[in-house]
């Protein structure tokens, strides 16, 4: 089996790694990377703490091979937050008690941005669909979607709170 | 993971030669939502992945009138529940795709790749079997095709042969008269089904013309109720020969126990299930 180096886009940087093709996108973030804001839950794509954004589409990074996506633009929760300044989402994740061990926070977060950025003005039912992939053991989920929906009114006003 | 050689072919022949070449020990990545983890677990042997992704083409979804709808390998499961063709032209298979929970899950994986699983509990393979969808299959020996119940063989097992590739899927357009449904018992949204039932039915002034009555997680694949078909067809279709085609159908079930239910249990539903389904598929059918 090769081992390849390519040019990978992480969080709008380009980085020249080291990848055999035997490697899931979220051992390769948290082993080469140490970005371990995507978590390693369940490993068989159900819990959805593993998920990033890939081209600006969730996906379970534990289920998806590095070199597979070694040309698309990978978000990963670091790379979310701009100059020092949180995303609304992260700001509003906090100001709602929408974290409480925050294992399944990375995930949740990036799969309400890609949702918020198809559907800035969503319902607290669409919500609800959009995070069906991201199980919380902690919330009862009703301060996560408090939150979406008040980032989702935030970045309506221009972004910044 | 253990080790493989990893290809990505830019054409279907490529795919097919890499298969060949490399046997049972072969794996095709298209979404990878149900083979990365299971290679991980090693469940099975793969010493060679196909990923198909950037084949150009794969991911088409069309439609027209005579022909009705045709999708590539690696048309998405979102792309398929977002496309307007499906929703309004074949509602079953809609909301077989629409009612999975993984957004995620959705925006990977592909109808294809859910049929290749092979597993009885595929919800999109419950609704296609419905629609009487056929495959396209490329291979070392040509193209082929095949009905969708004649490919899936046996639990977690279907007529793919060595350096085979389904292409695509084709689903013919639902006639005049027609009217199909969708319906499936689970113990949360995020679960997989512990019975599916899917229907597509076409009368004429409330005679049966044609029925397709498929059931998932009820035997070792998804499979049609034949009988309860043969039960339906050319009879009036009265609120009687409805309830005893649905007792039929509950005889048809070759369920198990696991931890999702009794067979018992899956066997009574089937009858309360498809009786459902006929019902709103005939009112779906009257417009």
């Amino acid at each position: 089996m090769k081992k390849e180096i390519v040019g990978f886009s992480i969080n709008g940087q380009l980085r020249d790694v080291i990848i055999t093709p035997n490697m899931t996108l979220a051992e390769f973030l948290r082993e080469q990377l140490d970005l371990t804001g995507a978590k390693k839950g369940c490993e068989v794509g159900e819990c959805g703490s593993c998920t990033v954004l890939v081209d600006g589409k969730p996906v379970l990074s534990c289920s998806t091979l590095a070199i597979a996506v070694r040309d698309k633009a990978i978000l990963t929760i670091e790379g979310l937050a701009q100059g020092g300044q949180l995303h609304p989402l992260q700001q509003a994740f906090i100001d709602h008690g929408a974290i409480q061990c925050g294992f399944c926070t990375p995930g949740t977060i990036l799969t309400a941005k890609a949702t918020l950025d198809e559907n800035p003005k969503p319902t607290r039912e669409d919500v609800k669909e959009a995070l069906g992939g991201n199980l919380c053991r902690c919330t009862g989920y009703v301060k996560i979607i408090d939150a979406v929906m008040a980032a989702a009114e935030t970045m309506r006003q221009g972004g910044v709170k | 993971m253990k080790a493989f050689e990893y290809f990505e072919p830019k054409t279907v022949a490529e795919a097919t030669k890499h298969l060949s070449d490399y046997g049972e020990t072969a794996r095709i990545l298209a979404g990878g939502v149900d083979l990365i983890p299971r290679m991980r677990k090693e469940e099975f042997k793969a010493d060679c992945v196909v990923n198909i992704q950037r084949i150009p083409g794969l991911d088409r979804i069309d439609y027209n009138g005579s022909i009705g709808l045709q999708f590539g390998a690696m048309a998405t499961l979102h792309a398929l529940e977002t496309s307007r063709q499906v929703r309004k032209g074949y509602p079953a298979f809609y909301q077989a795709v629409r009612q999975i929970a993984s957004v995620q899950a959705k925006y990977m994986g592909t109808a294809v790749g859910n049929l290749c699983v092979g597993t009885p509990a595929s919800d999109v393979a419950t609704a296609l079997y419905a629609l009487g969808a056929v495959l396209s299959i490329s291979g070392p020996e040509g193209d082929r095709t095949e009905a969708i119940d004649q490919f899936c063989t046996d639990y977690r097992c279907t007529s793919l042969r060595r350096g085979e590739v389904v292409a695509g899927v084709s689903v013919p357009p639902m006639k005049a008269g027609e009217g199909c449904a969708f319906a499936n018992l689970v113990r949360s949204r995020a679960d997989i089904a512990k019975l599916t039932v899917a229907v597509s039915i076409t009368a004429e002034k409330d005679v049966c013309r044609d029925v397709r009555i498929a059931i998932g997680s009820a035997a070792p694949t998804v499979f049609r109720a034949s009988k309860a078909e043969d039960a339906l067809m050319g009879r009036a279709l009265k609120a009687q020969t409805i309830d005893e085609a649905a007792e039929i159908a509950s005889g048809e079930t070759r369920p198990i126990t696991d931890l999702r239910s009794t067979a018992e249990y899956r066997k009574e539903m089937t009858r309360v299930l498809v009786r459902r389904a006929l019902e709103k598929a005939l009112a779906a059918a009257k417009g």
